[in-house]
C-alpha cells in the first residue's frame, strides 16, 4: 500500500502522545503499556518503548519508581510529572484543534 | 553428557545461557548498543532491555528448565524487537542506505568476520574476487595476511544487522561477539565510522 509510507511517520509521532496519555491515566509499567497498545494501530515493542520512555524521562515529562512485584525482580512504574501533565493537556488540545481543522476542509 | 552454560547477569536477573543462545544474546545487545549510538543515556535503555530479555526468557522456560536456549531467546527477542530510537521517524530504511558509505564489517553472509564482505560493499567489488585475492595473499605472504585481517577486524566497526536479512553463520557471530568484547576491554568501544 503506497499510503503506508506516509502513515508510518504519523503513527510514530503520535506514539509519544499516546504513551503520555497512558502513563497519565494511571501509574503503569512497560508490559501494561504494551498490552494497552496491542491490537491498535500503535502496537509496539519494548525495543521501541524503552528508548522513548528514556527520552521522556530526560525531558522531565515522566518519572518512575521501583515497586516490588510478587514474582521476579522489582518493576519500574512510570507516571507523569507536572511538566508531563501540562504537556499532555497542551497536546490533547492541539490534537482536537487539528482534528477540527482537518474535518472542516475538503467539503 | 552435560551441556556447558554461561551465567549471565541481565540487570537484576541472573540466567544461564547455552552457547548458541549466549552468542545470540551478545549479538542482540551489541546491536542495540550500536543502534543507541548518539543517545544521551544508552546505559539506562540497555539495562531496561536486559531486564526485558531476562523476563521474557524466564516466562518461556519450563518450570524445571535451568538453561536458556535459542528456543526461548529467539521468540523473546522477536517480541522485544530491535531498538528504535525515538525521533528517528524520518530515518526510514531506504534513507539510511542512502547515507554516506561507511567502511564496516558485514556479519550477515560473512565467512570469517565480514572484512571481505565489508570491503566488497565499500569498493563495490565482487566479494568472491576479494576472497580469492585474500587467500592468494595469505599464501604469498606466508601467513602475514592473518595479521592484516586481524587488524582490519579490530579497526572496522560492524555494520548494524539488517532485520530479516541473511542469518549470521557461527564463526562470524563468534568473531563479532569477541571483537565487541575486546573493543570494550581496550576502550575502543566506539571507534567511530570511517566515513567517506
Amino acid at each position: 500500500m503506497a499510503a503506508e509510507s506516509k502513515l508510518a511517520p504519523i503513527r510514530k509521532g503520535l506514539l509519544e502522545f499516546l504513551v503520555l496519555k497512558i502513563v497519565g491515566a494511571k501509574s503503569v509499567y512497560v508490559p501494561d503499556i504494551l498490552r494497552q497498545l496491542a491490537g491498535t494501530e500503535f502496537t509496539t515493542q519494548e525495543g521501541t518503548l524503552y528508548p522513548l520512555l528514556s527520552k521522556l524521562r530526560r525531558e522531565d515529562l515522566v518519572q518512575y519508581e521501583w515497586k516490588e512485584s510478587d514474582a521476579g525482580p522489582p518493576r519500574k512504574y512510570y507516571q507523569l510529572t507536572d511538566t508531563g501533565r501540562a504537556q499532555l493537556a497542551a497536546l490533547d488540545e492541539y490534537w482536537n484543534l487539528i482534528n477540527r481543522t482537518i474535518a472542516n476542509f475538503g467539503h | 553428557m552435560q551441556r556447558i552454560a554461561t551465567t549471565v547477569r541481565l540487570n537484576r536477573s541472573v540466567l544461564q545461557f547455552d552457547d548458541a543462545a549466549h552468542v545470540r544474546l551478545e549479538q542482540y545487545l551489541a546491536e542495540s548498543a550500536s543502534l543507541l549510538e548518539g543517545d544521551p543515556d544508552p546505559q539506562e535503555i540497555l539495562a531496561d532491555l536486559e531486564q526485558a530479555v531476562a523476563d521474557q526468557c524466564t516466562r518461556r522456560m519450563r518450570p524445571e528448565q535451568t538453561v536458556v536456549t535459542l528456543a526461548e531467546l529467539e521468540p523473546a527477542l522477536e517480541e522485544i524487537g530491535s531498538v528504535q530510537a525515538p525521533g528517528s521517524a524520518t530515518a526510514s530504511p531506504p534513507a539510511r542506505e542512502a547515507t554516506a558509505r561507511t567502511l564496516q564489517q558485514v556479519s550477515q553472509g560473512a565467512v570469517i568476520s565480514g572484512v571481505c564482505l565489508g570491503l566488497a560493499r565499500y569498493f563495490r567489488l565482487d566479494v568472491t574476487l576479494l576472497r580469492v585475492i585474500s587467500v592468494l595473499l595469505l599464501l604469498g605472504t606466508g601467513g602475514a595476511m592473518v595479521l592484516v585481517y586481524l587488524g582490519l577486524m579490530l579497526l572496522m566497526p560492524y555494520a548494524p544487522l539488517a532485520a530479516g536479512g541473511t542469518p549470521i553463520r557461527w564463526l562470524p557471530a563468534k568473531c563479532r561477539a569477541f571483537m565487541e568484547f575486546l573493543r570494550a576491554k581496550l576502550g575502543v568501544d566506539r571507534p567511530g565510522k570511517i566515513a567517506t
